[in-house]
C-alpha cells in the first residue's frame, strides 16, 4: 500500500492541509520502512499460553489416577512458583493506576501462573476434597486469587477470568460462547436471574466506587462490558417468559439502557454504546410484541406487513441519528 | 461505470490518511478536523460493530419490502413465484442506487442491499432453470452480477463474492468434464490461481486509481489462499474420496502423494519468507493461517503425539519462537522490528485478545450432579477439561 500512502500524504501537502515540516517528518518516518511484528508476536505469545495451559489441564485430568498424585502436584507447584517468581521480579509492585512494565512477557507469564494456580486448586479439590463439600468455595478461591493477580499485576486478561469465576460462583456462565446458550437457563430460573442482575449491579457499583477512590480506573470498561451483557441478556430472556414478572425485567432493561447510554458517552466507548442500542431495540420490540399479544391479528395482519417497511426505515433513521450524535460528542 | 463521484473517492483516501497520521501523532486533532471539513466525503462507518448493526437493519428493511411486494402480488398471479426473485433483485438495485446517490459508502446499509442483489440473482437463476443437478449456471450468473456490482459500487464484499463464484464456476466446470476433470482439478485450480495471482499483482503495480486498490488486493490474497488449498494434501485426499469415490486403503496413498505432501509443507514457508521479505502484512497472516492448516493436516492423519502433549509442547515451542524473535527484534529501529508502528498499528487484534482468553479460559459453573464424584469434570481447570479442543 506504500505507493498510495505516500501519494495521500503528498496530496494533503499539495492541498495545504499539512505543513511542510509535517510532510518532511512523515516522509522521513516512512523511509525507515518499518514493518512491525508487535501485534503478531504478542498474539503468538497469548496463543502459546492458551495451548500450554490447556495441554497441562488435559494432561493432569487424564493422568489423575495413574501417575503419583504427589509427583503431579509438586511439578505443578514448581511451575507455578517459577512463574510467580518471574512475575514478582519483573513487576513494579502494586500501583493504583495503569502500570507499565519493561518486560514484554510479564503479561503472559502472569496469565500462565494464574491459570496454573486455578488448575492446582481444582486438582486439590478433586483429589483431596480440600474444601470438603463446599463446592462453591472451590470456585471462589481461584476467583479471589485471580482478582488479586489482576489488581497486583494490572492484567486485564486475568481480570476477565476472575469475573467469569465470580459468575460461575453464582451459578451461570458468562464466557462469550455460553452467555446466549440455553445452558444458563435464565428462562425458567427466576432466582438465578435475580442473582445475575444483582451481580451486574454490583459490578457497576464497584466501577463507580473505584473511580471515586481512583483505583485502576482503566478496568472500568471490562467490568461495564460484563455488566451490560449480563443485565441485558438476563432481562431479555426473562421478558419472553410467561411469568407476570416480565414487566419488572423490562424495567431493569430500561434502567440499564439509560445508565449505559450515559456511561458510554463518558468513557467514549462505542462498543458499549452499540450493544446498549441493540439490546434496547430488541427489548422495545419484545415490549411492543407483548403489548399487542392480546390483540386479534386475524384482520389486520395485512396492514401490519404494510407498516413494517416504514417501521424499519424509521428505526434506521433513528439509529443513524444516534450514531452521528455519539460520534460528534466523543470527537469533542 | 462507477456510480460514486471520483473526487469523493480520492478525498476518502486522503481523509483516511489523515486519520492514520493523527493516530500516529504527526498531525493534531484540530488539523484533522479541518481536513475533514475541507474534504467532503462519504457517509462511512469505520467501526465494524456499527457497520454490522446497520447491515442487519438494512437486511430487515430489505426483507420487509420484499414481503410487502409478495403480499400484493400473491393475491394476483400464480406465476409470481417465477419472477419474484427478479423483482427482489430489482428492489436491491433500486435501494443500492438510492443509497449510493446519497453518498452512503461502506456504511452497512448499502452492503445489505448489494449482497441482496447477488443472493436474489442466484435464486432467480435456480428457479428459472429448475436445474438442481449442477451449480454451474447460477455460479456463472452470480459471478457476472458480483463483478458488475463491484465495478459499479466499488463494493468490497462483492469482490469476495466474485472470487468465490468464479472459483465455483471453475470447480463445477471441471465436474462437467467428468472423471478426468475431477482428477486434474487440483492442478488446474493451482495453475489458475497462480495465473490470476500474477495478473492481479501486475494490475496493482500499474494502478493509478487508489479506490481500486483494496478490491484488487482482496482478489490477490484470495488467489494465494486458493493456491495453497488447491494442492493441500488434506483437501486433495478428502475431495478425491468424496468426488471420485476413491477409498484409500491402509498402506496405500493417493497418486502423487509426495508432491502434495511437499506442497503442503513448502508453500506456507515460502509465503512466510516472502511476507517478511516484501513486508506484506496480509501475506504474513495468510502464511500463519497456512501453517496452522498444515499442522492440522498432519494431525488429521497421523496422531504423532497425544493431544495433551501436542498442546503443551506446541505452546512451549511457540513461546520459544516468540521469545527469541522478540529478543532479536526489540532493539531495532527500522525495517523489521518489534516496536509498534506509529502509522499502521493494528490494535484490533490485541483488543480481541481478552475476548479469546475469556472464551477459552473462563470459568464455568460446575455441573450440578447428584454424585459429588462427578464434580470437577467441567470445572475450573481452565480450557483444560472443558472440551473446547
Amino acid at each position: 500500500m506504500t505507493q498510495f500512502d505516500e501519494q495521500a500524504a503528498q496530496g494533503l501537502y499539495e492541498k495545504n492541509l499539512i505543513t511542510e515540516n509535517q510532510f518532511q517528518e512523515i516522509k522521513e518516518y516512512r523511509s525507515l520502512n518499518i514493518f512491525s511484528l508487535n501485534t503478531e508476536l504478542k498474539l503468538l505469545l497469548s496463543i502459546s499460553v492458551l495451548l500450554f495451559t490447556s495441554g497441562i489441564g488435559i494432561l493432569i485430568y487424564d493422568n489423575i489416577d495413574s501417575v503419583g498424585h504427589i509427583a503431579l502436584l509438586s511439578i505443578l507447584f514448581v511451575l507455578i512458583c517459577g512463574c510467580f517468581y518471574y512475575c514478582f521480579k519483573n513487576s513494579k509492585g502494586f500501583q493504583r493506576t495503569e502500570a507499565t512494565t519493561e518486560s514484554h512477557f510479564l503479561e503472559y507469564i502472569v496469565l500462565t501462573a494464574n491459570v496454573l494456580t486455578c488448575i492446582f486448586i481444582g486438582y486439590l479439590q478433586f483429589q483431596y476434597k480440600a474444601f470438603g463439600t463446599h463446592y462453591g468455595l472451590a470456585t471462589l478461591v481461584p476467583t479471589i486469587v485471580s482478582f488479586v493477580c489482576a489488581y497486583y499485576f494490572d492484567n486485564k486478561s486475568v481480570l476477565t477470568i476472575a469475573v467469569t469465576g465470580l459468575a460461575a460462583y453464582i451459578g451461570f456462565s458468562v464466557t462469550p460462547q455460553d452467555i446466549f446458550n440455553s445452558s444458563n437457563n435464565f428462562y425458567d430460573n427466576q432466582s438465578l436471574s435475580y442473582s445475575a442482575i444483582a451481580l451486574g449491579v454490583l459490578l457497576i457499583v464497584w466501577t463507580i466506587y473505584s473511580s471515586k477512590i481512583n483505583l485502576k480506573t482503566h478496568f472500568a470498561l471490562v467490568y461495564l462490558t460484563f455488566a451490560l451483557h449480563i443485565i441485558s441478556v438476563v432481562s431479555i430472556s426473562n421478558m419472553v417468559g410467561d411469568e407476570f414478572t416480565w414487566m419488572l425485567f423490562a424495567l431493569f432493561l430500561a434502567g440499564s439502557s439509560v445508565y449505559f447510554y450515559k456511561i458510554s458517552h463518558q468513557l467514549k466507548a462505542i462498543s458499549l454504546y452499540v450493544f446498549m442500542i441493540v439490546y434496547a431495540y430488541i427489548g422495545i420490540n419484545i415490549f411492543l410484541f407483548r403489548v399487542f399479544e392480546h390483540v386479534d391479528f386475524g384482520d389486520i395482519w395485512v396492514l401490519f406487513i404494510m407498516i413494517l417497511p416504514a417501521y424499519f426505515i424509521g428505526s434506521i433513521v433513528l439509529f443513524i441519528k444516534l450514531i452521528k450524535n455519539f460520534n460528534k460528542e466523543i470527537a469533542e | 461505470m462507477i456510480i460514486h463521484d471520483k473526487n469523493l473517492l480520492n478525498n476518502l483516501a486522503l481523509v483516511e490518511e489523515a486519520d492514520s497520521l493523527e493516530n500516529a501523532g504527526f498531525i493534531s486533532k484540530e488539523q484533522k478536523k479541518i481536513i475533514k471539513n475541507e474534504l467532503p466525503s462519504f457517509k462511512v462507518q469505520n467501526n465494524i460493530l456499527v457497520r454490522l448493526g446497520f447491515f442487519l437493519l438494512g437486511s430487515f428493511l430489505y426483507s420487509s419490502i420484499c414481503s410487502f411486494i409478495s403480499l400484493i402480488a400473491l393475491s394476483g398471479e400464480e406465476s409470481f413465484f417465477k419472477i419474484c426473485c427478479f423483482l427482489f433483485a430489482g428492489v436491491g438495485i433500486a435501494g443500492a442506487e438510492f443509497l449510493a446517490k446519497n453518498k452512503y459508502y461502506r456504511h452497512g446499509l448499502d452492503d445489505a442491499f448489494i449482497l441482496g442483489i447477488l443472493l436474489n440473482v442466484g435464486g432467480a437463476v435456480v428457479i428459472l432453470t429448475e436445474d438442481f443437478e449442477t451449480g454451474l449456471t447460477p455460479a456463472v450468473f452470480v459471478s457476472i452480477a458480483s463483478f458488475l456490482t463491484y465495478k459499479r459500487y466499488l463494493h468490497l464484499p462483492s469482490m469476495f463474492a466474485f472470487c468465490m463464484a468464479s472459483s465455483a464456476v471453475l470447480f463445477f466446470g471441471m465436474f462437467e468434464i467428468g472423471d478426468i476433470g475431477k482428477t486434474i482439478l487440483p492442478f488446474i485450480a493451482m495453475l489458475v490461481s497462480a495465473g490470476f495471482y500474477f495478473f492481479t499483482k501486475s494490475r496493482i503495480k500499474n494502478l493509478t486509481e487508489v479506490y481500486y486498490y483494496s478490491g484488487l488486493s482482496l482478489a490477490n490474497s484470495f488467489c494465494l489462499v486458493l493456491f495453497y488449498l488447491s494442492c493441500n494434501y488434506l483437501v486433495v485426499r478428502e475431495l478425491s474420496a468424496a468426488l471420485l469415490g476413491n477409498e484409500i486403503l491402509p498402506g496405500q496413498d493417493i497418486p502423487f502423494a509426495y508432491f502434495f505432501y511437499a506442497f503442503t509443507f513448502i508453500v506456507p514457508v515460502l509465503y512466510l519468507i516472502q511476507a517478511l521479505k516484501t513486508k506484506d502484512r496480509i501475506l504474513l497472516w495468510i502464511s500463519f493461517a497456512a501453517i496452522a492448516f498444515t499442522i492440522f493436516t498432519i494431525r488429521f492423519y497421523y496422531s504423532v503425539l497425544p493431544i495433551e502433549l501436542a498442546l503443551t509442547l506446541g505452546g512451549l515451542i511457540m513461546f520459544g519462537i516468540a521469545f527469541f524473535s522478540i529478543q532479536k527484534l526489540k532493539n531495532k529501529e527500522s525495517g523489521l522490528t518489534f516496536k509498534p508502528d506509529r502509522i499502521n498499528n493494528s490494535n484490533v487484534f490485541l483488543n480481541a485478545e481478552t475476548l479469546i482468553v475469556a472464551s477459552s479460559l473462563g470459568m464455568k459453573p460446575e455441573v450440578k450432579t447428584d454424585s459429588p464424584m462427578d464434580f470437577g469434570g467441567g470445572g475450573f481447570s481452565g480450557g483444560g477439561s472443558t472440551g473446547n479442543y
